[in-house]
């Protein structure tokens, strides 16, 4: 028996097959790239390989993917929320959103005013340091949604810039890579 | 140092790491420990590790760990005899120092005289002039961007504008060249004022390159011994990132030169307690003085690995009346990193999380001052520091090597760290060559590393195919905030997208 699986890590996305027979793991990865090693469950580790030369895998589960953890480097494997689609569609390259939970120390963006790619829009505070973010593309501000003082979640929405014509409101370039394999 | 007048029950105005150390030396001497917690750190690993906790307010430092009358009503209620800082929030604060007094409780730090010579960064540069210790030309006041520009063009750009109260790099900006001084002025008043509660700024030279070395020194009141330097050049947005004892570029005779210039300030500010002088070392070999944290360093465990004391005994012992220990033999070489919840590879933005499995290092000459437990949610309210791992060696290639196998140890799943970061730059080849200076970190690339193991790979698989993890995952979710709080979650690739994109500091 086959499981379809899918490994999301740090944007890229990694479509595969898992087999797993008598404590042994096979993985179809793209491109005929096929990985196989014996695997037990021990606790929270995951041991791969034989007996005394399994490297063992710290593997925990969060709500919206697993984490992975060996050899002192931890990767996070994405799963993808029904409600939020396949991720990157929704992106949109003239909007300023919160990088993370922060406080709004203060806001130079003005609607109506013409900015260029990297001028000043918002400055946020968190752990007791500044973030400033700044214009993703030349335009006007279209719209500002927050005010110095403001609480603001992660990906909550800024500002917006109004777009000039013939630019596309999802760029490419982000998406091309983000579909490149993972090994 | 032999102790006078034992304390029986003493307070830490603090959290995370630091609180948890001081409790553990206080337990050592069988000292009752009492914690304080915010909202957001009920259940904190600090919270858990005192005799007793006090809860004093909401999530927001100004409405709990910073006021004063919230704190010094705990003490009463708890019946603290002592309150120790910790490090930030209230330590470098002569009036919270003055307003223990007031109450009858001991502050474990120097008196509010002291702090008010040396703790402000204009009253020390001033106390330093008396002390005959030498300074990097500056101004000690500038009150607007034309005062700064004036003060800037007197002594030559590039120059740093600081906060007047503080320290840590907030309130903090270089300033190349005339026209760019509006909007560092401003920012750096904000910054202060939003941290310390003071917009006041001085200006200074930028020596470069330059190394920051400090020396840690005990006083009694009257005099001062010194512990040896720590180099902590390694920084990234002046937050320290790794701190080193001895340091590649002190030679015996710059460390006296140093020691004997901690002591002169030491005692001419009648110090007692444990402090830190602060200088940047040029590259010819002369040293300036910077600023005294008058206050336990961050740093502090390098520093108690090559001498054997323990800073916080020291403290307390000084606070009961106790005198000066000998300067003792300084052995082997000591490095400590700070393990943060930030992401090395998106512009070291602070992240959010749950530590979902946590399995910290152990072994020879490794020590682990933690400020997290197992299943405890990290959010943005503080800083991001999560622990410091330090270890101690013959030299100094015995303690990167076993630094680099601690790191290799550590587990922490749930939130993003700096943990593949700093085995990154534990292996950098101008950091082994000793060539550390307090530009390294931001002039140097630092990928992500592009592959995942195969081995990791076949885990992960194994682990999303499994029933078990499903299960877990859905369980967790109905019960946890994990999902809210998650970056990675929450953010998804557009997010990142965004922040290359956006982020211009």
């Amino acid at each position: 028996v086959s499981t379809h699986i899918v490994l999301r890590h740090r944007g890229r996305v990694l479509e595969a097959h898992l087999a797993q027979h008598g404590g042994r793991a096979r993985l179809e990865l793209p491109a005929g790239r096929t990985l196989e090693a014996a695997v037990r469950r021990e606790g929270r580790t995951i041991a791969v390989g034989d007996g005394e030369q399994a490297a063992r895998i710290h593997v925990a589960p969060a709500p919206h993917g697993i984490w992975v953890a060996h050899g002192g480097r931890t990767y996070h494997f994405e799963t993808p929320r029904a409600e939020e689609g396949e991720g990157p569609a929704e992106f949109a390259a003239n909007e300023v959103r919160a990088p993370m939970t922060a406080r709004v120390v203060s806001v130079d963006a003005t609607p109506g005013t013409l900015v260029k790619e990297g001028d000043l829009l918002v400055t946020l505070e968190a752990m007791k340091m500044e973030f400033r973010l700044g214009a993703p593309v030349d335009g006007p501000v279209a719209e500002v949604r927050c005010a110095a003082g403001d609480r603001v979640n992660v990906g909550q929405l800024l500002v917006r810039l109004a777009l000039p014509e013939g630019v596309p409101a999802a760029p490419p370039a982000n998406g091309a890579q983000e579909m490149e394999g993972i090994g | 140092v032999s102790a006078g007048k034992p304390f029986r029950k003493v307070l830490v105005a603090n959290r995370g790491e630091i609180a948890v150390r001081v409790f553990r030396t206080l337990r050592e001497m069988g000292i009752r420990s009492v914690a304080l917690y915010s909202d957001a750190d009920r259940g904190a690993h600090h919270a858990r590790s005192a005799d007793e906790a006090v809860h004093i307010g909401g999530a927001a430092p100004g409405e709990s760990y910073l006021r004063i009358d919230v704190v010094l009503d705990a003490a009463r209620r708890a019946g603290a005899d002592a309150i120790h800082p910790g490090y930030g929030f209230l330590s470098e604060n002569a009036a919270f120092a003055r307003a223990c007094a007031e109450a009858g409780v001991t502050f474990l730090g120097p008196s509010p005289e002291s702090m008010s010579m040396l703790g402000d960064k204009a009253a020390a540069r001033a106390t330093a002039a008396r002390a005959r210790v030498p300074v990097v030309p500056g101004a000690d006041d500038v009150a607007d961007a034309a005062a700064a520009r004036r003060e800037a063009e007197r002594i030559g750009y590039p120059v740093l504008l600081k906060a007047a109260a503080g320290g840590g790099g907030r309130g903090m900006r270089l300033v190349a060249e005339a026209g760019a001084m509006g909007e560092a002025f401003a920012a750096a008043r904000r910054e202060s004022q939003a941290a310390f509660g003071s917009a006041r700024l001085l200006l200074e030279k930028y020596v470069h390159p330059a190394r920051h070395v400090e020396i840690q020194f005990l006083g009694d009141g009257s005099d001062a011994v010194a512990l040896g330097e720590r180099e902590c050049s390694l920084q990234r947005r002046h937050q320290k990132i790794l701190e080193e004892s001895p340091s590649t570029a002190v030679t015996p005779a710059i460390r006296e030169a140093m020691e004997r210039a901690a002591v002169a300030l030491a005692r001419e500010a009648r110090y007692a307690g444990a402090g830190t002088a602060e200088f940047l070392l040029g590259p010819d070999g002369s040293f300036y003085f910077l600023e005294v944290n008058t206050r336990l360093q961050v740093e502090h465990p390098v520093t108690e690995l090559r001498s054997g004391l323990d800073l916080v005994r020291a403290q307390i012992a000084i606070a009961a009346g106790g005198v000066l220990p000998a300067r003792p033999g300084m052995g082997g070489h000591a490095i400590e990193v700070r393990l943060t919840a930030e992401d090395p590879y998106h512009g070291h933005l602070p992240q959010t999380g749950r530590a979902l499995a946590l399995a910290w290092p152990s072994g020879e000459g490794v020590r682990v001052d933690a400020g997290i437990r197992e299943g405890q949610t990290i959010h943005a309210h503080y800083d991001s520091l999560l622990a410091k791992i330090i270890a101690h060696g013959r030299d100094r290639a015995e303690a990167v090597a076993r630094l680099r196998g601690a790191l290799r140890e550590l587990v922490l799943l749930g939130v993003v760290t700096n943990q593949s970061f700093l085995l990154d730059l534990l292996g950098d080849a101008a950091f082994l060559r000793g060539e550390t200076y307090t530009h390294s970190v931001e002039t140097t690339a630092w990928p992500a590393p592009e592959e995942v193991p195969d081995e990791v790979l076949l885990a992960a698989a194994v682990a999303l195919a499994s029933p078990a993890a499903a299960r877990t995952a859905t369980a967790d979710s109905g019960r946890d905030d994990t999902d809210r709080w998650s970056p990675w979650a929450a953010l998804g690739d557009w997010g990142r997208a965004r922040l290359r994109a956006g982020v211009t500091s």
